[in-house]
């Protein structure tokens, strides 16, 4: 699945913006022919690959054909991310011709605290699958004031990936077990991997983190948090939130020369995937990095464009100075029903069958993880197919495990907003434009004054 | 008799012209309808719309509510306002001179018969026929760190050149860059008031003084100071209005560290990123009424400067 890879550190990239305007356009343009008439589902995706469009495809096809009175449903595929699809989808929503279904990547309480889409609660309350089968702190992120506004049907779960021939090479125990399990260890084994020639970093350990939407992660393995839900509060500014960038820049500094740019002309060294914008190629799949914080998701997206090795590992989340546990994270899959769905009791049904009986089509294809208890995660098939029973069994065990120890995220109402100033804070902090407690003061203050806008009703 | 007849004849032409003219009247004013509709429809209404929700907390979804004078005391209290006025105004202030300096230097050069000038006319002019997303990716690949074709002559020759896009100290300045590139338009109004200098005027210049630079300055310039008016006019508000290249290569939050947070871009993040369409408005007022005030001013300050032909001091 083809998940947002944050090489570049803007809320708005330029692929993104050029696919927003088309998705958009087209979106706008196509409206009458999606307007759908009562009795046939519409199912909007933000994006993915082929494969996980036409599972979903399938799936809603063979969905409404079983289920009687429904007419032939349609899955529209890739409107585009980010501000795209909710641009698209807000202006689906105000025309009337919203779809039943849509998939979110991101909190649904943002828009659903502004009327954009249903609350479920009542539908929950009748439906089969009770409400106590959904994890208290996935469900969370979609609950606002006592309302639901959306499914955590999916999650994609954040771990430690590591290159294992890597760690062989070097003569470094290569066993999950024995990965670091703080970040101070992490740090100083990523020192053992990383070669500059000149101002070209040619290979890295370890990274200091960089993405915003994972950032809570990595906020709650230093005992920190990003935001306050029960209370309404940013906490960005924290002193575990500085300390933790402290630590970031300080790593920089010794390791990568202080320098972010240095680290990105040498090489896509933030994530699993290629950079969009510049065409490099991940340098974790061309073994020029050790090791990464990426998702579940990557189980099945690994394989194209092929790594340049094939013993890969998966570990838990190191712990960081003032952190006591590890936690992991999600990548939401969420789903909702927008305000003007011609079919919402038919949308709700599918809703609850996608995120159980539906789930593991979803899961063989793309290995998002399954929230719901009713349903057991099996073996990824692909990871069978590539990497053997026992490793795949270990895996969908892994992320079992992971899924049981989420820190909350994606619970804010504003967000887009707050990840918005975060990004902007940390763009500071490792462009050394600001320090980390400025920068983290400045949009401490923006996202509050944003969300007391918002809760202002 | 005669003078009955004139007046009799004079009363006859008369509702016959009167009728001609209102007819013609009334022709006018079906030819120009369309356009007039347009106008009120997709301007006037809308800039009243603006200055309406503006009073509003309006989310696109859901009725907007009336709330007054809060979306301007938000607009002052935001701190990436301030940024995007800062950015904004040190874009205009670089961006503009430049331009109209560069601008007249060309249309000099062009105003210079020579067998390809016509050719030179029609490069200097495709720039702006780009549109500006295609030109800022153009641009974005020839600066691209390391790989860029810029860097690598830069680096050629010894010299070790900037991340023009991602360090925030050059960031802004290679946006000013871009924005200059397509001079064409203001070139060709400068060409066409160099050409309409008359040729006595400027053969007695050359009488007079033998350096060219006297000539421009005290002849060539205050000859085609309403083109300068205009082109700084025009720059001023597009300035102002800068939008599409910042958008392209910042992103809504102005990477790298606000560096390239242009007005329009928060005024567009407020209403299509974050459904703040209020926000947004009062920011579209602020920006209306501050474009509007520089421009009268503007305008006040040409009579001293501004020289028309035939207009007497």
């Amino acid at each position: 699945m083809a998940y947002p890879t944050f090489a570049k550190p803007s809320a708005l990239s330029r692929r993104g913006f050029l696919q927003g305007t088309a998705a958009s356009a087209a979106a706008m343009m196509a409206l009458p022919a999606f307007a759908q008439a009562k009795g046939e589902l519409l199912l909007w995706l933000p994006g993915g690959s082929d494969v996980f469009c036409k599972v979903q495809t399938g799936l809603l096809a063979d969905w409404s054909a079983k289920n009687g009175g429904l007419g032939p449903s349609t899955t529209i595929c890739g409107l585009g991310q980010d501000t795209a699809y909710s641009q698209a989808l807000i202006g689906a929503i105000t025309a009337g011709a919203s779809p039943d279904i849509a998939l979110l990547w991101d909190a649904p309480v943002s828009l659903g605290t502004q009327g954009a889409f249903l609350a479920l609660d009542e539908m929950m309350a009748k439906s089969k699958i009770s409400i106590d089968t959904w994890p208290g702190g996935l469900l969370a992120s979609c609950q606002f004031k006592g309302q639901t506004f959306g499914l955590p049907a999916m999650a994609g779960l954040y771990s430690m990936w590591y290159n294992a021939d890597m760690f062989d090479a070097k003569g470094i125990p290569s066993d999950p077990a024995s990965f670091p399990k703080t970040w101070a260890e992490m740090r100083a084994l990523s020192k053992e991997f990383t070669v500059w020639d000149g101002d070209d970093l040619k290979v890295a350990g370890f990274m200091p983190h960089r993405e915003v939407e994972s950032l809570a992660i990595w906020s709650a393995l230093n005992g920190g948090t990003l935001y306050d839900s029960a209370n309404f509060k940013y906490t960005i500014d924290s002193e575990l939130n500085i300390e933790m960038f402290n630590f970031f820049i300080d790593w920089l500094d010794e390791e990568y020369k202080g320098d972010v740019n240095l680290v990105d002309r040498s090489g896509a060294f933030g994530s699993g995937y290629a950079n969009g914008d510049t065409g490099q190629p991940s340098a974790f799949r061309e073994g020029r990095l050790a090791g990464l914080h990426s998702g579940s998701w990557l189980m099945g997206d690994i394989w194209d464009p092929a790594p340049t090795f094939s013993n890969w590992q998966l570990a838990v989340n190191p712990v960081g100075p003032s952190g006591t546990t590890t936690v992991s994270g999600v990548w939401p899959n969420w789903l909702v029903i927008p305000a003007t769905a011609l079919n919402p009791q038919e949308a709700f049904d599918y809703l609850t069958f996608l995120s159980t009986e539906g789930a593991l089509a979803w899961f063989d294809a793309v290995p998002d993880i399954p929230t719901n208890t009713l349903v057991t995660v099996p073996s990824p098939k692909i990871l069978i197919e590539k990497r053997g029973e026992e490793f795949a069994k270990n895996a969908a065990a892994f992320y079992s495990a992971q899924a049981k120890i989420v820190t909350p995220m994606w619970d804010s109402p504003v967000q887009g907003f707050g990840n918005d100033q975060i990004r902007l804070a940390m763009e500071k902090i490792y462009t050394k434009a600001a320090t980390p407690k400025d920068a983290l003061a400045v949009a401490q203050v923006a996202s509050q004054a944003e969300l007391d806008r918002v809760l202002a009703g | 008799m005669a003078a009955d007849l004139k007046s009799s004849a004079g009363d006859k032409r008369g509702p016959r012209r009167k009728r001609a003219g209102r007819s013609e009247a009334r022709a006018g004013v079906l030819f120009a309808l369309p356009w007039m509709s347009a106008l009120v429809i997709f301007t006037f209404v809308p800039l009243v719309l603006t200055f309406v929700i503006a009073q509003a907390k309006f989310q696109i979804v859901g009725p907007p509510k009336w709330i007054g004078w809060d979306n301007y005391e938000a607009m002052w209290k935001d701190a990436a306002v301030w940024t995007s006025i800062k950015v904004t105004a040190t874009f205009a202030l670089a961006s503009v001179p430049i331009k109209l300096v560069l601008a007249l230097g060309l249309a000099l050069l062009l105003n210079r018969l020579t067998a390809l000038s016509g050719f030179y006319r029609t490069i200097f002019y495709l720039p702006f026929l780009m549109p500006a997303v295609a030109g800022s990716i153009t641009f974005m690949l020839l600066l691209t760190p390391g790989a860029g074709p810029v860097n690598l002559i830069l680096e050629f020759f010894g010299l070790n050149p900037p991340d023009w896009l991602r360090d925030p100290q050059f960031a802004l300045w290679t946006l000013i860059m871009l924005s200059v590139w397509p001079l064409g338009v203001e070139t060709l109004v400068f060409l066409g008031g160099l050409q309409n200098i008359p040729k006595d005027i400027s053969e007695a210049a050359d009488l007079d003084s033998p350096r060219a630079w006297h000539k421009l300055v005290w002849v060539t310039i205050p000859l085609i100071t309403p083109m300068i008016l205009f082109n700084l006019v025009i720059g001023i508000i597009s300035s102002f209005q800068a939008f599409t290249q910042a958008l392209v290569i910042g992103g809504t939050t102005g990477t790298p560290a606000e560096s390239t947070l242009m007005y329009m871009v928060v005024l567009y993040r407020a209403a299509f990123r974050y459904f703040n369409v209020g926000f947004a408005a009062a920011m579209a007022t602020v920006l209306f009424l501050a474009v509007l005030l520089l421009t009268l001013l503007i305008f006040r300050t040409a009579r001293s400067w501004v020289y028309y032909e035939g207009e007497s001091r």
